[in-house]
């Protein structure tokens, strides 16, 4: 974040206000080319690919409360599934077309994340965690028990966003999300509100004493990460086609959380990058030995483990540590940017 | 003099009875008796069955809670293996005793599955404790209690797939362990196996009071609890201590997993109700607090019985959730009050 000599170069320019870097915006490249490529042009493995999307941008939007401010939001899926069939029931009740759907799931969401923002502040740590999680229990019993409005564990019937069977619109529409997503959440952390995001993670007493409000900051947080929760609920309510409570359970937040923290906690981009292989690798464990059910989830639970004790930065504190390192000024330019000093 | 000692004692009651923790307890024991005046028998009889077993699950999460720092996620795994080692050391015992009704087995056999199950859950909670947490605690103590809760779920994701991926997700249960009619009490018919549940969640709860409270290991544990450079420094062995609180709350979970089995057939996810309950139970009583989550635990499974009677089954999650929510806003500490809030607060 050293902005240092202003480059007259304007791509340069244009990257640095997306917040990536040369090699970010060829991953980027990358994952838009590979639908097209042939072992990945079957409509199974791009399934794949959007649940591996779906993954790594809710992980960026869990991280920007669980790295940052440093509290674990454990009933996020349960505020992506209320997000979801808010977008779902308007598209049923009233005929709202979907893209306003999930604006306002997103909205409903965001309210959601005020009151839980509103109603952790004096809570800390552990017991901000327990109050989330409740929240999203009460929500998941909600939505199972308000049969009349949900359909509860029958699970509600939802448009689709495409009229197509193919998933490959889903994808690149995704795609877009997860940018804007990580877009959003990095240029907050630029402000002046990441600092005090990072100030009150750190150490909250001492982020009071310099003067940062923790109310406002810890509030508006939880609002925007909810927000972003809620929208990507829209998403899936309507690429899925079908909403049951189950998106809610905490496995599925436990699973958001897993890539969040293997990808690194703080870096925003670092669970993204961990979701594609990780996503894929899953898949495949679970479809070549099916014979093994449960087997991709034991390897999930142990890789968390093993990253928690021996590698507690995750992926993006060895990727700091060993790529962005280079001397070589094409390398450096490569990994880094041409604004953002090696670290 | 006598009288004296006796008024004063009188008034600490009446004082006990003024606080906030005097208010609940009788106020849990007026709606008990109203709602059993209202509906029958019944609802005391499921609340003190339910109760005695969330207390020993509650009091293992307060435990770990108290002495290890550790906001346990993986706890509910445990009382899953309790009731997995109960499955498959009761059945073989259950067909044998049905070639042979008279055997001493009758007797024992329960007694030999809930001390096999208790074996199994101090061995698994051994081993998390020195492949897990001791690895954690040996690298850094920055930041504890959050790192130790993730850890705590990968485990119990870890736990959860084990147990489908070697013993199937199918339901493993046994119709009771026994047999024989119900007994009538107060005009409601209790199976047998309830009121042993009972007997053995009393007993075990009786015991590991007297642990705590008379015995040198338990004064070491209850030491720990408090200050740990503290206890260091009086020359309590600290990895010692963390490893036997760790498997007796391993332990005291299993117990209550082997003892339901009859209710709750074992399957991979069984662990997450347990779960959720003892949490609303400790966050009730206070974080920490081992006693008063036996307290807790009774008016938790008070508050879901009367949820189930009166507004339906299925809102049990929605209810406490909730009253756990506005305690959580208006007395984080809990009914009862707690000393280690100190730790946890980082």
């Amino acid at each position: 974040m050293n902005h240092t000599t202003p480059s007259a170069n304007p791509i340069d320019r244009l990257l640095d206000s997306l917040c990536l870097t040369p090699a970010g915006l060829l991953s980027l490249v990358a994952l838009a080319v590979l639908p097209l490529v042939p072992p990945f042009n079957h409509e199974y493995l791009i399934r794949w690919l959007i649940s591996a999307a779906f993954i790594a941008s809710l992980s960026i939007a869990f991280d920007f409360t669980a790295g940052l401010i440093n509290i674990v939001n454990f009933g996020y899926c349960a505020i992506m599934g209320v997000g979801g069939y808010t977008s779902a029931i308007l598209a049923e009740r009233i005929g709202l077309t979907p893209w306003i759907g999930m604006l306002a799931g997103g909205l409903v969401a965001a309210l959601l994340g005020l009151i839980i923002g509103m109603i952790t502040l004096r809570l800390r740590g552990i017991f901000a965690a327990c109050l989330a999680w409740f929240f999203g229990l009460a929500a998941m019993g909600l939505a199972t028990k308000m049969v009349w409005l949900t359909r509860g564990p029958l699970g509600m019937r939802v448009n689709r966003l495409f009229d197509t069977a193919s998933n490959v619109p889903y994808y690149y529409l995704l795609l877009g999300m997860m940018v804007v997503t990580y877009v959003i959440c990095k240029w907050v952390t630029r402000t002046r509100m990441g600092v005090a995001f990072k100030a009150i993670g750190q150490n909250m007493e001492a982020a009071r004493t310099s003067g940062i409000n923790p109310v406002f900051y810890r509030v508006s947080n939880f609002v925007l990460s909810c927000a972003l929760a809620g929208w990507l609920g829209g998403f899936y309510a309507h690429y899925y086609g079908i909403l049951t409570p189950d998106i809610m359970l905490t496995s599925k937040t436990v699973e958001v959380l897993a890539v969040a923290y293997i990808g690194g906690r703080g870096s925003l981009w670092g669970g993204a990058a961990v979701a594609f292989p990780f996503i894929f690798a899953m898949e495949l464990v679970r479809s070549s030995l099916s014979n093994l059910p449960g087997l991709n989830l034991l390897l999930y639970g142990l890789l968390l483990i093993l990253v928690m004790i021996y590698y507690p930065g995750g992926f993006a504190a060895f990727f700091d540590a060993t790529f962005r390192k280079y001397k070589n000024r094409v390398m450096n330019y490569f990994f880094n940017g041409a604004y953002e000093s090696p670290r | 003099m006598a009288e004296q000692v006796g008024n004063r004692g009188w008034e600490r009651v009446f004082k006990w009875c003024r606080s906030l923790a005097g208010v609940t307890v009788i106020a849990t024991v007026l709606i008990a008796l109203l709602a059993t005046a209202d509906r029958g028998g019944y609802i005391l009889v499921n609340t003190i069955v339910t109760g005695g077993m969330t207390a020993l699950v509650a009091m293992g999460l307060a435990l770990t809670l108290g002495v290890l720092n550790i906001p346990m996620f993986a706890h509910g795994e445990y009382f899953m293996i309790g009731s997995l080692v109960a499955y498959y050391v009761f059945t073989p015992i259950s067909s044998f005793l049905n070639t042979h009704p008279d055997s001493a087995l009758a007797l024992w056999g329960p007694l030999i599955t809930v001390l096999a199950a208790m074996i199994v859950g101090a061995l698994a909670g051994v081993v998390s404790e020195v492949f897990v947490f001791r690895q954690l605690r040996k690298r850094s103590r920055e930041n504890w209690v959050m790192n130790s809760f993730l850890l705590t779920v990968g485990l119990s994701v870890v736990m959860i797939n084990a147990h489908q991926l070697f013993f199937g997700a199918d339901f493993k249960g046994i119709t009771h362990y026994w047999s024989g009619p119900p007994i009538n009490l107060m005009d409601v018919f209790i199976s047998r196996d309830r009121a042993y549940a009972f007997i053995l969640s009393v007993v075990v709860v009786g015991v590991f009071w007297f642990f705590m409270t008379y015995t040198r290991t338990g004064r070491a544990i209850r030491a720990v609890a408090q200050d740990e450079t503290g206890a260091l420094m009086v020359g309590i062995g600290l990895n010692g201590i963390l490893m036997l609180t760790m498997s007796l709350s391993c332990v005291l979970a299993a117990i209550a997993g082997a003892g339901l089995l009859f209710m709750y057939p074992s399957y991979p996810s069984m662990g997450l109700e347990p779960l959720y309950m003892a949490w609303f139970v400790v966050i009730l009583a206070g974080l920490g607090n081992v006693l008063g989550a036996v307290m807790g635990a009774f008016m938790v499974a008070l508050l879901k019985v009367l949820t189930v009677e009166y507004i339906g089954s299925g809102w049990d999650f929605v209810v406490p959730s909730a009253l756990i929510i506005v305690i959580l806003i208006f007395k984080p500490s809990g009914i009862f009050g707690s000393e280690v809030r100190g730790v946890l607060d980082k």
